[in-house]
């Protein structure tokens, strides 16, 4: 019982953490309708500039996330400017972005190859791993803890964005259609801009918490991307709601597994729900019918 | 010929076999896949069981590999080509990792994560020329043929095509069953070329190349798409001596193929006498931009 109430935290701490990545990932699906591959690079420049910041700069953690974050989004915007903009200027078949966005993981990942190196770095120890007694129950790290609470924070924060401000409200027209929302006055570029920034951002939140969960190498994002990928898919493309939850039943899945069968499984369940999910449910769990009118 | 020259000529051989297969999926048939490494690893631990365990022969190994692929590459087709754009995208990686997980976890029969070694190097270069000759010459009938006009109507509306009485579940998952055919060859002669193999050899990122080879060839064009496997495999052949920039470099030819000419180097055409012979009239008269292709 206590092992399953441990693993149950730890699940959920993951979950929300692999829930930070898969919302911006849905975000810029919801407006765009394509998979943005290169996603889980924003991560990997968030831990990067987060180990940086800290180790070289002489950071205190606040000042480090801070940058990570910003610099997360503002990479973001730079490879929508250079990769995605042209092609979804010049033509509306999403495939072709779904290709560069491959190309621009490759090239990430390959940067802090060349650069920095391949090998694993480990970020100080600024953010607290002792074990902590849950209510009498369990014993769970207080890392764990923080990473969900941290995660819940700032998916309250990007529900906020959307219900209460003006961009919000236009980042929601746009995921219903985005060339009307753009006759409705809406600067679309600069609409995309702001998108990519806030995924990227996310995404430099959920890379700090899993550079200190797994140690921070180049191709972090890519192991991960995949995840919240399957997450974002299970829970149905574009949908916020859908991507959280969808995060949340990996995160579970995933820690169970590694806590009652074997560590070895975890990944081969993660893809097995992937696929009944979607053959039980074609679009997802909240995800909108494709069907296509004759 | 020397021992180098062989051997980029059986390499790029073996990676034509695959990226004919995954053009006629994703090409032809309009199927975006990220996970045909999966039937790649099945034909190759397929052919490597077969000769080292039970002695037989390689070239019945190689095509019972390829086999084994298609079988797989059909039932999986059945439930899972109902779906439609990114999400079939998705789902076939999950397919693929899925495959190459279960190879990895199944240490009594696939030795696991540590890899296959001690197959025999049966793939020589006329071995791997041959089975390119032979499947090429076969996938070019294929896509001439009223199968290959079926393919790409479905590709270009499938509403149109079944209108008109065409059965395209079926047809998406005979497509889906070939290509699973060419990759598993493909896997299977890496196998007897590399004479050990490992899960890892065959992950999303070798998925992801192979479609990108397809993309960067010009969809809907078998010649395209071996010429650029050709221009592919050579670029990674000369930039070998700085290899930590091979990467790098391949990833930035991506990008800047699809944001120059989406379309990939061929476009729809064939390479033909025809199309050479209007190319290069066009060259005469036509623009600078026109001639530079």
């Amino acid at each position: 019982m206590e092992t399953f109430i441990q693993q149950l935290i730890n699940g959920l701490s993951l979950g929300s953490v692999y829930a930070l990545i898969a919302v911006g990932y849905s975000l810029v699906y919801s407006v765009l309708l394509f998979s943005n591959f290169a996603h889980g690079g924003f991560l990997v420049i968030g831990g990067y500039i987060c180990y940086y910041a800290l180790r070289s700069g002489g950071a205190n953690i606040w000042v480090a996330s801070f940058a990570a974050l910003i610099g997360a989004g503002i990479s973001a915007i730079i490879v929508e400017r250079l990769a995605y903009r042209p092609i979804r200027e010049r033509t509306p078949i999403t495939l072709y972005m779904l290709i560069a966005s491959m190309g621009m993981s490759i090239v990430i990942e390959n940067i802090f190859v060349v650069t920095v190196g391949g090998r694993f770095r480990a970020l100080p120890p600024v953010i607290p791993t002792d074990p902590v007694n849950f209510l009498g129950l369990a014993t769970t790290s207080a890392f764990d803890i923080l990473s969900l609470v941290t995660a819940v924070v700032f998916l309250a924060g990007l529900q906020l964005f959307l219900v209460r401000t003006k961009w919000g409200l236009a980042i929601r027209a746009a995921s219903y259609n985005l060339k009307t929302a753009g006759l409705m006055g809406v600067n679309v570029n600069r609409l995309i801009s702001i998108v990519f920034f806030v995924a990227g951002l996310l995404a430099g939140v959920g890379g700090i918490f899993l550079s200190v969960r797994y140690t921070l190498y180049p191709q972090l994002g890519s192991m991960i991307t995949t995840k919240a990928f399957v997450a974002a898919v299970i829970g149905g493309l574009g949908s916020l709601p859908g991507a959280v939850i969808g995060s949340i039943i990996l995160g579970l899945a995933e820690m169970l597994t590694a806590g009652f069968i074997s560590s070895q499984f975890r990944d081969l369940v993660v893809f097995g729900i992937l696929i009944i999910t979607l053959i039980v449910r074609p679009t997802g769990l909240f995800g909108k019918s494709v069907g296509e009118k004759v | 010929m020397e021992g180098y020259a062989v051997g980029v000529i059986t390499l790029l051989a073996i990676n034509c076999i695959a990226a004919m297969g995954v053009s006629l999926f994703t090409g032809f048939t309009g199927i975006f896949t990220l996970g045909h490494a999966g039937y790649m690893a099945i034909g190759a631990y397929t052919a490597a069981i077969l000769t080292v365990e039970y002695g037989l022969h390689f070239i019945p190994a190689i095509i019972a590999g390829g086999i084994l692929a298609m079988i797989l590459a059909y039932l999986i087709g059945l439930p899972t080509l109902k779906l439609v754009g990114d999400y079939y995208a998705i789902v076939s990686l999950g397919l693929g990792e899925a495959i190459r997980l279960i190879i990895e976890n199944w240490n009594s029969v696939t030795r696991g994560a540590r890899g296959y070694p001690g197959i025999d190097g049966f793939t020589s270069m006329p071995v791997a020329v041959g089975f390119f000759v032979v499947l090429a010459v076969a996938m070019f009938f294929l896509v001439n043929s009223s199968y290959g006009r079926t393919f790409k109507a479905c590709r270009d509306d499938y509403v149109a095509a079944s209108l008109l009485g065409f059965n395209t579940a079926h047809y998406r998952n005979l497509s889906l069953a070939i290509s699973g055919f060419y990759c598993g060859v493909s896997g299977a002669l890496i196998a007897g070329y590399m004479s050990f193999i490992q899960p890892i050899m065959f992950d999303m990122a070798k998925s992801t190349e192979l479609v990108s080879i397809v993309v960067f060839g010009g969809l809907g064009s078998m010649s395209g798409c071996l010429l650029g496997t050709t221009i592919l495999t050579l670029v990674t052949e000369l930039f070998r001596p700085i290899s930590q920039y091979r990467m790098l470099i391949y990833g930035l030819v991506l990008v800047l193929v699809m944001v120059l000419r989406p379309e990939g180097i061929m476009g729809t055409n064939e390479l033909t006498p025809s199309y050479l012979k209007k190319l290069f009239s066009r060259k005469k008269t036509g623009t600078a931009e026109e001639g530079a292709r």
